[in-house]
């Protein structure tokens, strides 16, 4: 059967060009009184709006400027083409609006909702400029990012490491005091050796304009290390710091002939001579030759990355945990169909689900800000933040579990005489099973991949450790961090997805 | 036998479902009450398990008061009367053997049950009920695996577990095509003719009824508006038939039968 309404024509109040008129002076206005009020209410908004937010743009634009002539020239010339089109889009849909009012007056007359798409360009238009899109910035500075981008990508050599064994061996030299130069090491058969000459001499200085006046060139000169070897040169000062000199901003090292020998020229080190130091002052030239032994071993940074990937796991283990034993009674309480039997359970159904949502609408993050604070820094904050929010959300998936409830099964299941016991056993928990263990894991879930986010505000787990590798630059160690999330959230995902598809 | 002394229902929003009706029901009877949605059939059978409460009146199944029956009394009184439904209520996770074997629970200890713990012999009568409406090779599917008419004989197969004196049937066949509330309700006149157990039914369709019942009650707005017995559902008249199901009610024959209001 077909259905054929009649619709009543709402004859408009003014005739044409008083709407037009109307729609001049307060664009929808014309419309309003055409007996369109929607359409003309829209309009009104829409082209306030419109007006408002180009106002505010402009005056951003050409601040520091006074009156409203200066500032819109001075915007025209940061923003030619943004401010030009707002203003000739403002323009055109007000003339379009008043063709419009003119229109609507005629009852017969189809609507026309091009218009509609028009505000919806200088919406967007508006956004563009608003939010500071600039297609140019995502090529001009791609280099940069990419630095630290294909360390993070790519940051497996910072995830292994080795023991090392050092071949060592010293000279001693005498510096910016009088006196004999101190004994050319003794030589033993098979054991690395190092002399220099001369023995004694001036440390490289500062002078007054910070320039380096630079110290006495002494030779150094080593046997029986390692053949063909880079070869650390190490300076030691009176009280036995140790530290690499540079030279022109490199540190001083040289490669061991074939026999384990070398020679090598250096400029005796900037090293500030404390005036309280008295008597001779001994420094010792060292050269160290480090090499790796053994097989590789995981690195600082590995080891710390999955020892905190399980902190972070189980923080979502245990907030979800938590968050079911307190949400499950209190789902309860906000599920409309067990607490519409009088006002009383009403007001309590209406105020739980009134805090669920304020607490929800809190994103975990703030929680933890609030639990650092409350608990002190560490996984226990990071674990009260995503039950609170836990609490809330499972709250609210559960109790509208319930609310969605078959009751047929109930009824069938209280007509064969059981208990009430009974029925919830046979009728309630098996309808509740499937989507109570859903919305669990999917919360096990968000709860790790919110618990890697947590530890940026203090709240333990592996985002401590990834924001304090990104503020040292170590994009590498970051980047371990990055791929044992990326991983663990990876796995988290299919395994949840395989339990659900189990029980529902 | 079942007697019911003017029932009355008002539900809290003030409708009133039952307006004192009072009808027996002998042993072995198949009782159909007819009538539009809306006119009290279900509140009716739902107030004999007192699965609804009846606000006034009272409902006597052989000599006892179900109406003034207390929480213990009431699941004893319950597991003698059988209950089958439109959407058939099933647990639809739970097998068809699990869902069978529910229809015992009245019998046995609650605390065993919680652990799905069934004496020995349930198992046996549970899958002998189920040979009954011919499922047999369905019992370890899930409920929900099984179409319309199969799951309509899960619910008989329950509530023969119960070994009913009565059987309340909710528009059983309302959800089925034609040919399959035949064979339903043939399960039901079978029960009834060699089991003596009495059928308190709910139907929409004229001719299922001049089938099947032995008498009719007709119910508009809650009261009763018709009383027959099969030679006179026989005779029924379009005028009858009118003040029962209002003024734009046709008939509709079997073949029709789909196309028919729900």
């Amino acid at each position: 059967m077909s259905i054929i309404i009649k619709q009543e024509k709402k004859q408009s109040f003014v005739n044409a060009p008083t709407a037009a008129i109307l729609s001049i002076i307060l664009p929808g206005l014309g419309q309003i009184l055409a007996r369109r009020v929607q359409r003309g209410l829209l309009m009104f908004g829409a082209m306030a709006s419109i007006i408002g937010l180009l106002v505010w743009r402009i005056t951003l634009l050409g601040r520091l400027e006074d009156g409203f002539w200066p500032s819109l020239f001075k915007s025209l010339d940061r923003a030619p083409l943004f401010v030009g089109f707002g203003l000739l889009a403002i323009a055109g849909l007000w003339l379009w609006i008043v063709i419009d009012a003119a229109k609507q007056t005629n009852p017969d007359k189809q609507f026309g909702n091009s218009i509609f798409v028009l505000i919806l360009v200088v919406f967007f238009t508006i956004g563009w400029q608003i939010s500071e899109i600039d297609l140019v910035k995502l090529t001009s500075d791609a280099n940069e990012a990419w630095v630290p981008l294909s360390k993070i990508l790519w940051p497996w050599e910072a995830a292994v490491t080795h023991d090392t064994d050092t071949v060592e061996a010293g000279a001693k030299v005498l510096v910016d005091s009088e006196g004999p130069a101190p004994p050319v090491p003794e030589k033993s058969e098979g054991e690395p050796y190092l002399r220099v000459s001369p023995r004694k001499g001036e440390l490289s200085k500062l002078d007054e304009d910070n320039q380096v006046i630079p110290g006495t060139v002494i030779t150094v000169y080593g046997e029986n290390f390692e053949p063909n070897t880079r070869t650390q040169i190490w300076w030691s000062d009176s009280i036995g710091n140790e530290f690499r000199p540079r030279y022109q901003g490199e540190y001083v090292s040289v490669m061991t002939d074939s026999e384990g020998s070398f020679e090598k020229e250096m400029i005796m080190p900037y090293r500030l001579i404390p005036p309280s130091a008295k008597g001779q002052q001994i420094h010792e030239v060292m050269a160290r030759q480090v090499s790796q032994v053994g097989p590789p071993l995981p690195s600082q940074p590995l080891i710390l990355t999955i020892e905190l990937i399980i902190e972070t796991i189980f923080m979502g283990m245990m907030a979800t945990m938590f968050g079911i034993i307190f949400s499950v009674p209190i789902s309860f309480l906000a599920a409309r169909n067990l607490m519409s039997t009088s006002w009383i359970t009403l007001t309590i159904y209406y105020l739980t689900r009134t805090v669920l949502n304020i607490v929800r609408a809190i994103e975990p993050l703030i929680w933890a800000l609030i639990a650092v604070v409350w608990v002190g820094l560490g996984p226990f904050a990071g674990i009260v933040a995503l039950t609170i929010h836990s609490i809330a959300a499972l709250g609210k998936l559960y109790s509208e579990a319930i609310e969605g409830i078959n009751p047929g099964p109930i009824e069938a299941i209280q007509a064969t005489g059981a208990t009430k016991l009974q029925t919830i056993m046979y009728a309630v928990v098996p309808q509740m099973i499937p989507p109570f263990v859903s919305f669990t894991i999917y919360r096990w879930d968000i709860n790790v991949r919110m618990s890697t986010v947590i530890g940026m505000v203090g709240g333990g787990g592996i985002g401590f450790l990834l924001v304090q590798y990104i503020r040292l630059l170590e994009y590498k160690s970051a980047g371990i961090a990055v791929w044992f999330i990326a991983l663990t959230v990876a796995i988290l995902d299919y395994v949840s997805a395989e339990i659900r598809q189990k029980f529902v | 036998m079942l007697e019911i002394k003017n029932l009355t229902k008002i539900y809290p929003d003030g409708t009133l479902a039952l307006d004192d009706v009072s009808f027996t029901v002998e042993d072995g009877e198949f009782l159909v009450v007819i009538g539009l949605s809306g006119s009290g059939k279900s509140t009716l059978l739902r107030c004999i398990n007192r699965l609804i409460d009846p606000t006034k009146g009272q409902i006597i199944m052989d000599g006892q008061d179900i109406t003034a029956a207390e929480a213990s009394e009431l699941r004893r009184i319950r597991r003698k009367i059988g209950m089958i439904f439109q959407h058939f209520n099933l647990v639809d996770r739970s097998s068809v053997l699990t869902n069978v074997l529910s229809g015992k629970l009245g019998y046995i200890n609650p605390w065993a049950s919680l652990l799905h713990k069934y004496p020995p012999g349930a198992k046996k009568e549970a899958m002998a009920a189920l040979e009954k409406v011919g499922i047999t090779d369905q019992a370890t599917k899930r409920a929900d695996e099984l179409s319309g008419g199969q799951r309509q004989r899960v619910g008989i197969a329950r509530a023969l577990m119960q070994n009913p004196s009565m059987m309340l049937a909710d528009e059983p066949v309302a959800s089925l095509d034609p040919v399959l509330a035949h064979t339903i309700l043939g399960y039901l006149e079978q029960l009834n003719h060699e089991s003596h157990i009495s059928v308190l039914c709910s139907l929409h369709y004229l001719d299922l009824v001049q089938r099947y019942a032995t008498k009719v009650i007709g119910l508009r707005d809650g009261q009763v508006v018709y009383r027959g017995d099969r030679e006179d559902i026989r005779k029924m008249t379009d005028g009858q038939f009118k003040e029962i199901y209002g003024e734009e009610a046709i008939r509709v024959n079997a073949g029709e039968l789909n196309q028919g209001e729900q």
